[in-house]
């Protein structure tokens, strides 16, 4: 087996767990079980939130490699696929050949619901959570739309904004404003369900859960750097709805 | 009024799932796990358990749940975690804090803020219990087969 191949391999599979929001841990046992598998000596794997490395020993020389990755989604379903792909290659039903061609076709995949779609369940994830948090059924569908705003700005503003942060806090702005209106039009609604809604698309859920799993499976570095991450988006939203609530003032 | 806040629960988490694109197969059962965790924290209060303690059970039975799903459906149990928690999440309660800092009442507002980030240390720790929990079954059961080996 060629240790070129074998490392190709493990760092594809490394960097599509990392670049569509998976947990730190998972990343370095899957590269350190494929290498492991393919037959290689003397695995280290180490991964932080924006680069993987890798070394192992074949036949008596050592391979290191490293690589960056500079960009993050959410895509949890690539995440699954490559874990599969793993596991039935550690488990010796396909070749190595066999798995690096399934991890590149798994790397070119397209989002598996379309953006419209995306669009349409952060709306209804804002419009019922504004209802759990207390409103009536006259506020779902401002909360609605007002969450349908934050996402559009989000999903517009990043091609052109390089700033994860700013973009999110001017979603944010753009949500609040786009309550305030519905509330100046229309008096009977209550602001502050709708605000609370319409944040909800960037709630850094998955930021915080993979901090903690990374937290907990001893990956210091990579747990807190996470969780500064959801801090950050945090305080880029409050900083945005206390400007909103200034205007209501 | 119960009945109405699970299918919300279970529409928003549903929902969520599909933001963090999971496969088509852990949809429901990501709402599922959002959905029995509302019904955790709603049921709770009734037994005179504070805020603190219900977040902390329901998301630790969130996190169990989604770590019990994941061995059934053979998918990392993030994708249920995620949509899980959203319910629990305490969103009026920083926004209260947010409009006591904006109207100048700053004692209100940190009270508010110190109780948001205890409600979202809650939800941490109930999932860091779910987790560990899991863990230790784990390692119970290889270490009994590597006994058992020996």
């Amino acid at each position: 087996m060629s240790s070129d191949l074998v490392m190709d391999t493990c760092l594809l599979a490394g960097a599509i767990i990392l670049k569509n929001g998976g947990e730190t841990y998972r990343t370095e046992e899957t590269m350190a079980r494929i290498a492991q598998a393919a037959g290689m000596d003397d695995v280290n794997s180490s991964a932080t939130p924006t680069s993987i490395i890798l070394s192992f020993r074949c036949k008596g020389l050592d391979h290191t490699r490293m690589v960056r990755t500079p960009v993050r989604t959410t895509n949890l379903n690539k995440i699954t696929l490559v874990n599969d792909v793993s596991r039935r290659f550690v488990g010796g039903s396909i070749t190595l050949e066999q798995a690096y061609r399934t991890l590149c076709e798994i790397d070119q995949k397209k989002p598996l619901y379309p953006k419209w779609m995306q669009h349409m369940a952060a709306a209804i994830a804002s419009g019922s959570f504004s209802m759990l948090a207390g409103g009536t059924w006259y506020d779902l569908l401002p909360a609605a739309l007002a969450g349908l705003t934050v996402t559009l700005s989000l999903e517009y503003l990043e091609q052109f904004v390089r700033m994860k942060f700013f973009t999110e806090f001017s979603a944010a702005l753009l949500g609040g404003l786009f309550a305030l209106l519905a509330v100046t039009v229309f008096p009977e609604l209550h602001i502050s369900i709708i605000i609370i809604g319409a944040m909800l698309p960037m709630f850094p859920g998955i930021a915080i859960t993979n901090s903690l799993r990374d937290l907990m499976a001893g990956d210091l570095v990579a747990g807190v750097s996470r969780g500064v991450e959801a801090m950050l988006t945090a305080v880029s939203v409050a900083v945005a709805t206390a400007i909103i609530l200034w205007f209501t003032r | 009024m119960l009945l109405k806040g699970l299918a919300l629960s279970l529409a928003s988490s549903m929902a969520w799932c599909i933001l963090f694109n999971v496969p088509v197969r852990t949809i429901f059962a990501g709402g599922v796990a959002g959905m029995v965790g509302f019904l955790v924290y709603s049921l709770l209060p009734l037994l005179n358990a504070e805020v603190l303690l219900s977040t902390f059970v329901s998301a630790a039975i969130v996190s169990l749940l989604s770590q019990v799903m994941s061995i059934y459906l053979r998918v990392p149990s993030t994708n249920f975690s995620v949509a899980g928690i959203i319910p629990l999440v305490p969103g009026s309660m920083a926004y209260k804090s947010m409009l006591a800092f904006v109207n100048d009442d700053y004692v209100a507002g940190i009270t508010l803020a110190t109780k948001t980030l205890m409600v979202a240390g809650a939800i941490a720790s109930g999932l860091i219990f779910g987790i560990s929990v899991v863990t230790i079954v784990k390692g119970a059961r290889h270490a009994g087969k590597r006994a058992q080996r020996n």
